[in-house]
């Protein structure tokens, strides 16, 4: 008896949760019906705004954003994880209806990404995935690194006929450049005779990584091919290379084809370049929200494609 | 003019006189004469490692390096390598050293490189069209070197009229004109420099008599330094940086324009930062808005490796030159020997840290 009372007023508790919750959404449902259907706000906070990369993904946000009416609130971390991690915090605090993040640093986000999965704010990540195993995020949008490295691999084996010692121009702790330079081992392994003798990080700086190259060249003068692992790092090679006036041909292969890269390219300084479509990122994360927002499925993984530039594709000078 | 030197000594207490002297060191002169007490060969060596400790510590790392990369690192190849390495560090380091002598420090060098940086870049890409190339090159670097001056000038301005503490007032100056670099360049690199402006941060002098040797911006890096070793030791002025230095109040007292000192000094290191961007965007043949983060940091290690004390009073370009130095090569000498970037920082740390220790203990203290 008693436990059969117990049950029913359960029952009951739940009955009146559930009315009231009922009153509630219908309420709050009747509120956001009644005024003009007020604008979707999306918040990001982006790795950078000091990369062209980042710049042209910025772009294809707000351009494909303005074409569905969303409100767009764009913050930049650069490249400071605990910087991030309180400017999403302030968003949070905004309520916006999305959140769009690019990690600075892919474990520390997990905590920041909790916090808006708390608030019942959608995340999505662009260019740079949450491996921090916490949190949910609905979709990460970017290109396909991994691919890209294998094209650089390629490109690489293609320019030295099967043969020769490389380098690799690192910069480590970045997910979409580990993804890179992943897809370049896995692809050179299938020539025996192309060995990767070096791997350095240079930061993706160009300082550093004409610093770095001076050094190589001193240290392995006898190296075919140079991997930079964006174009600060191709151009700072391919600078020292310069300067140091070698007279044997060093294969550089860069990845990103920022301007400054292809012309390098078209003069045949570069072999080649990996390119990415940062704006492509951009628009196909504005489309992945906009689907969510209207209820239907999102792949959890957007792959952006990538492609090749070479004095060839270029078309000559 | 009167000699400042005679009034000093007559006006100043004595302790600005030991640390005001030209190129003399005013604590290693006063341990020397503790260790004179002390005889035989032993003393002998200490007042060696007293005058040349700093020297005698970049052979030690040169000769390591020598036999860790089995003769690689002292080829003159490589040893050309590291001197162009250095040379924007070192530029930077000897209007720090000035600075520094004072008793100030500047944090902005690295924000006014790069903004410098990037309107010399901006001019090298327009001025060729209305004018030819060579004028416009020359113009180009002499605005660039002006507007070093001026953003030096600002920092020493608002230190000596409003009293702000040198770190914060530098601090200011690094954070605004980091920002400032940005919005000049929408955050983009500014490249398609002339060829000809190249030779700045890649040439070699005379190279057709005797080929890749004489890198330029090595040659402009011995230039400056000579000069400012000149300054600082055979110059009235240089003679005041010491003395406001030593003890400010007493300079004051003795006649000494403080402000007009201070002025100079962050000036000076407004114009070597301004020449290190000169430099660096020619090395790198563009112009970037991101150049020089913690360039600030490399100087004042390289200066204080050299010596030069942060309270203020002392230090030498020789001294900030080995400094410059040791950097370069441990950097260099980590690289050759493989040693991966991780530990390489860990060890710069450590030998920062262990070349001040040695100071400390250089001094007695």
């Amino acid at each position: 008896m008693v436990r059969r009372r117990h049950g029913w007023s359960r029952i009951l508790v739940l009955l009146t949760d559930l009315a009231v919750m009922a009153v509630l959404v219908a309420g709050t449902g009747a509120l956001a019906a009644a005024p003009a259907p007020a604008k979707r706000r999306i918040a990001a906070s982006l790795l950078t705004s000091k990369h062209g990369f980042y710049q042209e993904l910025e772009d294809g946000l707000v351009a494909e954003g303005r074409k569905y009416g969303f409100e767009l609130d764009i913050t930049y971390a650069e490249f400071d994880a605990a910087k991030q991690a309180r400017q999403i915090e302030d968003l949070i605090a905004r309520k916006p209806d999305a959140l769009i993040i690019s990690p600075c640093d892919s474990t520390a986000i997990g905590e920041s990404i909790v916090k808006a999965n708390k608030a019942s704010i959608p995340v999505f990540t662009v260019d740079i995935a949450n491996r921090s195993g916490y949190g949910s995020v609905v979709s990460h949008i970017a290109s396909d690194n991994f691919e890209g490295g294998r094209l650089a691999g390629q490109l690489m084996a293609k320019a030295l006929g099967g043969t020769g010692k490389v380098i690799i121009i690192n910069h480590p702790s970045i997910t979409s450049v580990m993804d890179r330079v992943s897809g370049f081992r896995e692809y050179l392994e299938q020539y025996p005779g192309i060995q990767i003798v070096a791997d350095i990080p240079a930061w993706g700086q160009r300082s550093r990584a004409t610093a770095i190259m001076e050094d190589v060249l001193m240290m392995m003068p006898y190296i075919d091919g140079v991997f930079g692992i964006n174009d600060d790092s191709a151009l700072g090679a391919l600078q020292a290379i310069e300067a140091a006036r070698v007279k044997r041909r060093i294969v550089v292969v860069g990845y990103d084809g920022t301007p400054e890269a292809v012309k390098a390219i078209r003069a045949s300084k570069i072999y080649g370049d990996v390119v990415q479509y940062p704006r492509q990122i951009g628009v196909l994360a504005i489309q992945a929200i906009r689907d969510h927002f209207n209820g239907l499925p999102v792949k959890p993984y957007i792959a952006v494609g990538v492609g090749i530039v070479t004095a060839d594709s270029l078309g000559g000078p | 003019m009167w000699d400042s030197r005679k009034n000093l000594a007559q006006v100043a207490p004595a302790g600005v006189v030991a640390a005001g002297g030209p190129g003399s060191d005013g604590g290693a002169g006063a341990s020397a004469a503790v260790a004179r007490r002390r005889s035989g060969l032993g003393a002998r060596l200490g007042r060696l490692f007293e005058d040349y400790g700093m020297a005698l510590v970049f052979a030690g790392i040169c000769v390591l390096f020598t036999i860790w990369t089995k003769g690689l690192f002292i080829r003159p190849d490589n040893i050309v390598n590291v001197l162009r390495q250095i040379s924007i560090n070192a530029c930077i380091a000897t209007g720090m050293t000035f600075v520094i002598i004072t008793g100030g420090v500047d944090l902005s060098v690295g924000s006014v490189l790069a903004v410098v940086g990037i309107v010399t870049a901006k001019l090298l890409t327009r001025l060729p069209g209305l004018m030819p190339v060579l004028p416009a090159i020359i113009l180009s670097c002499l605005v660039g070197l002006m507007m070093g001056g001026v953003m030096g000038s600002v920092n020493g301005f608002t230190i000596t009229r409003f009293r702000v503490p040198p770190f914060v007032s530098t601090l200011a100056m690094m954070t605004a004109a980091r920002g400032v670099a940005f919005l000049l360049s929408d955050g983009r690199p500014v490249w398609n420099l002339p060829l000809q402006f190249n030779f700045i941060g890649r040439g070699y002098v005379l190279d057709k008599v005797f080929g890749p040797w004489v890198p330029m911006p090595v040659v402009i890096m011995v230039v400056v330094m000579a000069t400012a070793h000149v300054i600082l030791t055979r110059t009235q002025i240089g003679r005041y940086v010491y003395a406001v230095g030593g003890n400010e109040e007493a300079a004051r007292l003795s006649g000494i324009n403080v402000a007009r000192v201070k002025m100079f000094a962050y000036s000076l290191s407004g114009v070597t930062a301004a020449l290190g961007g000169i430099i660096l965007i020619s090395r790198l043949a563009s112009g970037q808005p991101g150049a020089g983060e913690s360039y600030e940091l490399y100087a004042i290690a390289a200066t204080v490796l050299g010596g030069t004390s942060m309270s203020g009073g002392k230090g030498t370009m020789v001294g900030t030159a080995i400094g410059a130095l040791i950097m370069g090569v441990l950097n260099n000498g980590l690289n050759l020997a493989g040693v991966e970037s991780y530990s390489q920082n860990v060890i710069l740390g450590a030998v920062i840290l262990g070349a001040v220790l040695i100071d400390r203990l250089r001094k007695g203290a």
